[in-house]
């Protein structure tokens, strides 16, 4: 191993990341990400890891509350890598790598130490540290002992997101890759619901489940961490399992890439569908939104997203509907939820129209209509996409919206979701103009969104989930079917946002194409 | 009559000047060349006359019409290959043919011939692979054909021979050279001396930060004993006129 050139290329990463800061965006990005790290880190350590460790000393509990600590923040990791992906940012690909005189098991190395010092991952190692920190300072575990247990449980966490991000991949590659995706991800949502009945009815299943969580890395992490004698070394050896599996694995689907096979063809298939879907939607220069469509469905990042959609819905309704101690119940969650399928699938290039297109951008401009009827059929083929979800949202509502039914709830859902829509889509519009990011189509997870698409998308989703609380708390009958006809206006003033953000949008597009060419071309 | 009319065009990225005050015509019918080292504006000259850039001075005029970002109609009568070829990546080369087509106006029954007839050309028939796995040639290829695919009245290609094999090119100039000879106009950068002097019948060269230092006409060159006149000197080849106006530089490094 050339320790000291894998060193440089994890260094030129983080050289080319400050170089981003040069520029004054860069610079606020740069600030505000720092503070807000900083910030999160501070709070996070006081009252995520070091307070449950006080908590789990003097309860007497320290093996069940460093358990359930240490697991949650493994499964939150994963969620906000798989869902969010975050700490799963483009890196080094094996191909650039290749270019440096390194071989292949230190390109590998090179790869996965820039992705595991991104700050997303070092965050979760610093509350799992907190919890540590204050395990040792209550005089429960040793410090030697349990750091090395948390690394191990930090390399196991990041390892099993590359794992899992490999297997996405390939599933959304594959025709019927998406469909098992989504049957995953159904039985994963509704794990929630459908386990705790279960233990209540088969108590014998809670004690079995331990023992088979026992053989996990969280739980071997915590017995590592505060127990003695057999139980740490069986609590390392769980760990160390764990790494060596996962790297394993990790490096078998590194090493056989999944490869589309293709067979060569002259058959030219025009697939004018989109075309004619287009244009019979009655929408202007039917072939540009023809193209956005078809830009849209071949993206594995949308098809993926497309199924988590609906059961991404459905688990949220479910967690603050059932989930919750001061819960509103399920109509109410229902209403800050199905907005989100509105826009789940579609956002990655809502918010960033224009990230993806690379030189393609310049196309947009030598085309023979208005610069801004390029922005405005991309924001139209999102909707229309978008749109798609909502009849699905509706009939599941119907199927299993709890006894008895009032159809007047179907009117005001359809209403918070084009309430959704349009709010959403309208601010996306800004953030395509002002907040662009260079990002890669092809890449199936990872959060590549500017600081301002980010804040649309992730304050999109929090907005409208916890809106229902603000409705209680300022018009409770708002969340009452009785009063259905109140819903006319949200979705009114939503279409009138998006028309002005439409019509404002496009005036400035022709200004700032200079701007969004250097980025999009990577040029800025 | 003139296909292209440039006056005092200036172009500054704040402070950095990339054209400084440019004025030229460029005749209707013309091959018309544009030469100049790298860095000396040619691309950003390009950008401001297909409407991908906003001078920041001067006035530009193409087929008699004004031209500025939001000609819609002018760009219809206009093709272009821009220097980055402006692909969308996730389409196969048919589909990107017949969206242009179809973006310029053409009907349907129409793109899909002409489309057929380009692919074959260009040799680009296996329509199994999505434009980013093609190769750096082939994608030239598919750049060039959707700026010709409409018959465009005047035609700017930024390098467009650069990358392409003997045979695209030599299919390539034929093109070009018919297209002159139906009255469209054709504006071209190119590195490839060799090729402008066979191809042009005018050349401008640029020197940074896009100033004009000659322009004339160079049909001579290509007939026996031939030469054009400059500073009054005479170069019998392009290739000695660029470097006499541009500078031929030369650095020894003991270590090469």
């Amino acid at each position: 191993m050339n320790f000291e050139r894998i060193g440089d290329l994890v260094r030129l990463r983080y050289k080319l990341m400050w170089a981003r800061t040069r520029t004054r965006n860069g610079k606020i990005a740069l600030f505000f990400i720092g503070y807000l790290l900083l910030v999160m880190i501070v709070a996070l350590l006081a009252a995520g890891g070091i307070g449950a460790a006080i908590l789990a000393v003097r309860s007497g509990k320290a093996l069940l509350i460093t358990r359930i600590v240490l697991t949650s923040l493994f499964a939150q990791a994963l969620l906000a890598t798989v869902l969010m992906g975050f700490g799963m940012s483009a890196i080094f690909s094996d191909v650039e790598l290749r270019r440096y005189p390194i071989g292949a098991s230190e390109r590998q190395l090179v790869r996965h130490l820039v992705g595991i010092i991104d700050p997303f991952w070092l965050l979760t190692l610093a509350l799992e540290l907190g919890l540590l920190v204050g395990l040792y300072a209550m005089d429960a575990a040793s410090l030697l002992l349990g750091f090395v247990a948390v690394l191990l449980l930090f390399v196991s966490n990041y390892l099993l997101a590359r794992v899992i991000e490999a297997i996405i991949d390939r599933l959304t590659k594959r025709g019927s890759g998406s469909m098992i995706l989504m049957i995953g991800v159904m039985l994963l949502s509704f794990s929630g619901a459908i386990i705790p009945p279960l233990i209540k009815k088969y108590p014998g299943i809670g004690p079995a489940t331990v023992k088979v969580l026992a053989y996990t890395p969280p739980f071997g992490a915590a017995s590592a961490m505060t127990q003695s004698g057999t139980s740490v070394a069986l609590g390392f050896a769980v760990e160390l399992s764990w790494v060596l599996g996962l790297a394993a694995a990790l490096v078998w689907f590194e090493r056989r890439p999944y490869e589309r096979r293709v067979v060569a063809t002259t058959v030219l298939n025009f697939e004018s569908r989109y075309d004619r879907a287009a244009a019979m939607l009655g929408f202007d220069h039917a072939p540009l939104v023809g193209w956005w469509l078809r830009f849209y469905t071949r993206n594995s990042r949308f098809k993926a997203l497309i199924f988590l959609s609906l059961p991404i819905a459905a688990f949220l309704t479910y967690n603050f509907a059932a989930g919750r101690r001061q819960s509103l119940g399920w109509f109410p969650a229902a209403i800050g939820t199905v907005p989100i399928v509105t826009f789940f699938a579609t956002s990655r290039f809502m918010v960033n129209e224009f990230g993806y297109l690379g030189g393609g951008f310049r196309r947009c401009f030598l085309l023979p209509v208005e610069p801004s009827a390029v922005l405005r059929t991309g924001s139209y083929a999102s909707m229309v996409l978008s749109a798609c979800f909502i009849p699905p949202a509706l009939i599941a509502w119907i199927a299993f919206a709890p006894v008895p039914f009032d159809p007047r709830e179907v009117f005001v859902l359809l209403a918070s979701a084009l309430t959704g829509m349009f709010i959403v889509h309208g601010l996306g519009l800004w953030a395509t103009l002002y907040g662009p990011r260079r990002g890669n189509y092809s890449q199936s997870l990872g959060n590549d969104l500017s600081l301002f698409g980010n804040i649309v998308l992730i304050g999109g989703i929090m907005f409208f989930m916890f809106s229902p609380l603000i409705w209680n708390v300022v018009f409770p009958a708002m969340l009452q079917p009785a009063h259905w006809w109140y819903w006319i206006v949200p979705p009114v003033l939503a279409i009138a946002f998006y028309r002005v953000s439409l019509a404002m949008a496009s005036a400035a597009l022709t200004g700032r194409r200079e701007q969004l060419m250097a980025v999009v071309e990577g040029r800025a | 009559m003139d296909a292209i009319r440039i006056s005092n065009l200036v172009k500054k990225y704040g402070t950095v000047v990339a054209v400084e005050n440019l004025s030229l015509d460029v005749p209707k019918g013309s091959m018309f060349g544009f030469l100049g080292p790298n860095g000396s504006g040619k691309s950003t000259t390009i950008g401001c006359l297909t409407g991908l850039l906003d001078p920041t001075a001067g006035s530009i005029e193409v087929l008699g019409e004004r031209f500025t970002a939001d000609s819609a109609a002018l760009k219809r009568r206009m093709g272009v290959m821009p220097e980055t070829l402006g692909l969308f990546d996730p389409l196969y080369a048919h589909e990107f043919l017949a969206f242009v087509g179809r973006m310029f106006g053409l009907d349907e029954a129409t793109t899909r011939k002409r489309v057929a007839e380009l692919l074959a050309a260009l040799e680009l028939n296996d329509s199994s692979k999505t434009l980013s796995e093609y190769s750096t040639g082939m994608r030239k290829r598919v750049a060039f054909a959707a700026a010709v695919i409409h018959t465009p009245e005047v035609l700017f290609l930024d390098e467009p021979f650069e990358s392409i094999d003997p045979a695209g090119v030599s299919l390539m100039k034929q093109w070009l050279r018919r297209l002159t000879e139906q009255g469209r106009t054709v504006f071209v950068t190119s590195h490839v001396l060799e090729t402008v002097e066979r191809l042009c019948d005018r050349v401008a060269i640029v020197m940074r930060p896009g100033k004009l230092v000659w322009q004339g006409d160079i049909k001579a060159l290509s007939q026996d004993g031939g030469s054009v006149e400059c500073n009054g000197q005479r170069f019998d080849s392009l290739e000695t006129l660029f470097l006499h106006l541009t500078g031929e530089r030369y650095a020894d490094l003991n270590w090469l």
